[in-house]
């Protein structure tokens, strides 16, 4: 019992010592952000800085939970620019709106389900095969738009986009907290989210152990394709036109938010409290690059560094201790001298 | 605990050099703003009675093509010599993400309150929510060098040259370089959203018709999206794809450079020549070795001044930046703001005229 307190408390310092320093991060950031711009605390900026990046963001929900399935999904973006593209193309020749929509909402799904076929049921790696349907669906995207751009959407479906749904909050924005809440409970407060914990520690335990994979796989593409989907619809409510580029290279910008936010690569762990708060930081970190007026090459070189950053920073306190040991500098003295004698005695 | 600390206080040191590095740049242009004013107060003293301080945001369509920086140029000197005191920042996107960018950054101008941003706009009618949120805060918004198709949301449009007149002299210099004969050429354009380049597009097929083209022969419309490697690929793709092909017309300074580049690196320079809109001192050597013989463009210099001193014009009360309105732009003589005959709404004001490149004028 009190092993596995100790294992528990362990656990615990170690999400927590990651999420404090998040944390302490963003407030620097904060504190940094609103000495360098005058308007960075106004309550319109501070709802602008989500909106901006909103579909991204949400995407990154999905992710988050495939990453920790130790899967990925580089197509999202690619779906995110199908939808929009299928529903620009279907509207503009004379389909009524709402079954556009929903049309664009299941080419998600079936896009989603495809990526989970592969990976789940044939059981390829999930990096080539969406790394394939990133460059399938785009193209099929622009099958559909060509070079064109497709706009004159209704006007309340721009209005979702462009206008306040309630006080100063969008409709994107209030859709994100509460997808966000949803995500949460699924994760981390539910059978499945365990499953999908478990499932990313170790596949073939999980098997054993009665957990279906499979279906736990599919499911979490259907929902990364559905979610990636409605994104991209609203990315097109909030330009109010789209064309076949939309939603090109989001890739980069939302596994950095998920793998920041300390969910490991190779899966199994990882939380939504620090995806919240790496979301926090990387549009705070763009926003305050932004008002300070640099361009965008400079904002692109951050987050590139904040990437590199997520992922040495777990690693740095065992770098430090792996050249500790080899330098000896911060040892105390009895245990030189006692590796001392280990080395007399095998000598 | 010695181990918690570090997880900490590492990364912590990392960003905060990061983070100070980024506050770094900044720096120089305030302490660049008061030298700035003093060169301009002579200017002050004979021109302007009352000077407002208006601070001017200058949005290429991305950072990192020359053209663009000429235009800044050409803004700082209308700057200097106005007098403003105002902050005129030069910001753009990357290239890859030109869209989101260039709607970031008006929303951020936005917030920031500027007095007034000057577009080339790369988003097409996708930047129209946010330039209209600009204009809703009280934000002037004048495009150059590329319109909003729609003109929604912009108060007018500084055009470089006539876009029709662009479709007659591509048309020209194809003429000139493939002679009388004719023969196949294709166009490598910028983005397939770029509307000045889709303006340039349109008025050269609508001048292909003229019977003085008849023997010229459009065969494709490729977009390299104003990315080197793209263009340099497309234009290989071109060559591949139409084996008579005698010209490649690239209506955009990045692919004329790359499509030269392809057909030089390629040793094709003798049977498919490059022309289009360049920039001189990019151009020289493909002019001079015979692989894009004659190119034409404008003064981007000039264009960013002209847009600069519009902008002042109507933001200090001197103009409202409606029809008929004719005002005084400095060293550049008199403008009149006229209707835009190549949009459906919109107002342009024409700046003009080509300068055609060959080897005896590049240099």
């Amino acid at each position: 019992m009190s092993n596995r307190k100790r294992i528990l408390s362990n656990i615990w310092q170690k999400f927590n010592s990651w999420e404090g320093l998040l944390f302490v991060i963003l407030i620097i950031v904060f504190f940094i952000n609103s000495i360098i711009a005058p308007n960075y605390l106004t309550v319109g900026n501070q709802i602008n800085l989500f909106v901006l990046y909103i579909e991204k963001i949400i995407v990154a929900l999905t992710m988050t939970f495939l990453i920790i399935n130790g899967e990925i999904d580089l197509s999202a973006p690619s779906i995110m620019g199908l939808s929009a593209c299928t529903m620009a193309y279907f509207y503009s020749n004379g389909m009524n709106f709402g079954l556009a929509i929903l049309i664009s909402l299941l080419i998600g799904v079936a896009c989603g389900a495809f990526n989970g076929f592969w990976v789940a049921v044939v059981g390829l790696n999930s990096l080539i095969v969406t790394l394939a349907t990133l460059i399938g669906y785009r193209g099929l995207a622009r099958v559909f738009v060509e070079d064109r751009s497709f706009g004159y959407f209704p006007e309340w479906f721009n209005n979702l986009g462009q206008k306040n749904l309630i006080g100063p909050f969008p409709f994107a924005l209030i859709l994100f907290f509460i997808l966000f809440i949803f995500a949460l409970i699924i994760l981390q407060y539910s059978g499945f989210g365990r499953r999908v914990f478990v499932i990313g520690n170790n596949k073939d335990v999980a098997q054993y152990s009665g957990v279906n994979v499979q279906r736990v796989k599919i499911q979490l593409y259907i929902a990364s394709g559905l979610i990636s989907s409605l994104a991209g619809l609203l990315l097109a409510a909030r330009y109010g036109a789209i064309r076949g580029d939309t939603a090109y290279g989001y890739e980069l910008e939302i596994i950095t938010m998920a793998l920041l936010g300390g969910v490991n690569i190779f899966g199994g762990s990882g939380s939504l409290y620090g995806v919240f708060l790496s979301i926090l930081i990387v549009l705070n970190v763009r926003n305050g690059l932004s008002l300070a007026g640099l361009s965008g090459h400079f904002q692109t070189g951050i987050i590139g560094v904040l990437l590199i950053f997520s992922i040495l920073g777990p690693n740095i306190s065992k770098l430090f201790k792996d050249w500790n040991k080899k330098h000896k500098l911060f040892i105390k003295p009895e245990k030189i001298v006692e590796s001392n004698h280990k080395e007399v005695d095998q000598v | 605990m010695k181990k918690t600390i570090w997880r900490i206080a590492a990364p912590l040191v990392v960003l905060s050099m990061l983070l100070v590095s980024c506050a770094q740049p900044a720096a120089p242009a305030e302490e660049a703003a008061p030298a700035e004013e003093e060169e301009a107060a002579p200017a002050e003293e004979e021109a302007a009675p009352a000077v407002e301080a208006y601070d001017m945001v200058l949005l290429p369509k991305f950072m990192g093509n020359l053209v663009f920086d000429e235009t800044n140029q050409g803004a700082e000197e209308a700057q200097a010599e106005l007098g403003n005191t105002g902050e005129l920042e030069y910001v753009g996107p990357t290239a890859e993400n030109s869209v989101a960018g260039q709607i970031e950054i008006v929303t951020s101008s936005t917030t920031k309150g500027v007095d007034a941003i000057m577009i080339s706009n790369n988003a097409g009618d996708q930047i129209v929510p946010s330039v209209k949120a600009a204009r809703d805060a009280g934000i002037l918004v004048v495009t150059w060098d590329s319109p909003i198709p729609t003109a929604e949301g912009e108060q007018l449009f500084v055009a470089q040259v006539d876009f029709d007149e662009t479709g007659e002299v591509m048309a020209d210099m194809a003429l000139s370089i493939l002679g009388e004969d004719g023969g196949e050429f294709a166009v490598l354009s910028a983005s397939p959203d770029a509307s000045n380049q889709n303006a340039w597009i349109a008025a050269l097929e609508e001048i292909l018709t003229d019977a003085k083209y008849a023997n010229l022969d459009l065969v494709d419309i490729v977009y390299g999206n104003d990315i080197s490697e793209d263009s340099y690929d497309q234009a290989l793709a071109l060559v591949a794809k139409y084996p008579d092909l005698g010209l490649i017309m690239a209506p955009t300074t990045i692919g004329i450079t790359a499509a030269s580049k392809a057909m030089q690196d390629e040793g094709l320079c003798d049977t498919v020549k490059v022309s289009g809109l360049g920039l001189p001192s990019e151009m020289v050597d493909y002019t001079l070795n015979g692989c894009a013989p004659e190119f034409a463009l404008w003064s981007f210099v000039d264009l960013g001044y002209l847009t600069y001193y519009t902008t002042y014009k109507i933001l200090s009360g001197e103009i409202e930046g409606v029809e008929g309105e004719t005002f005084d732009a400095g060293r550049m003589g008199s403008y009149t703001i006229t209707k835009d005959p190549t949009r459906d709404a919109g107002l342009r004001i024409l700046m003009g005229p080509f300068s055609v490149y060959n080897k005896d004028n590049v240099q």
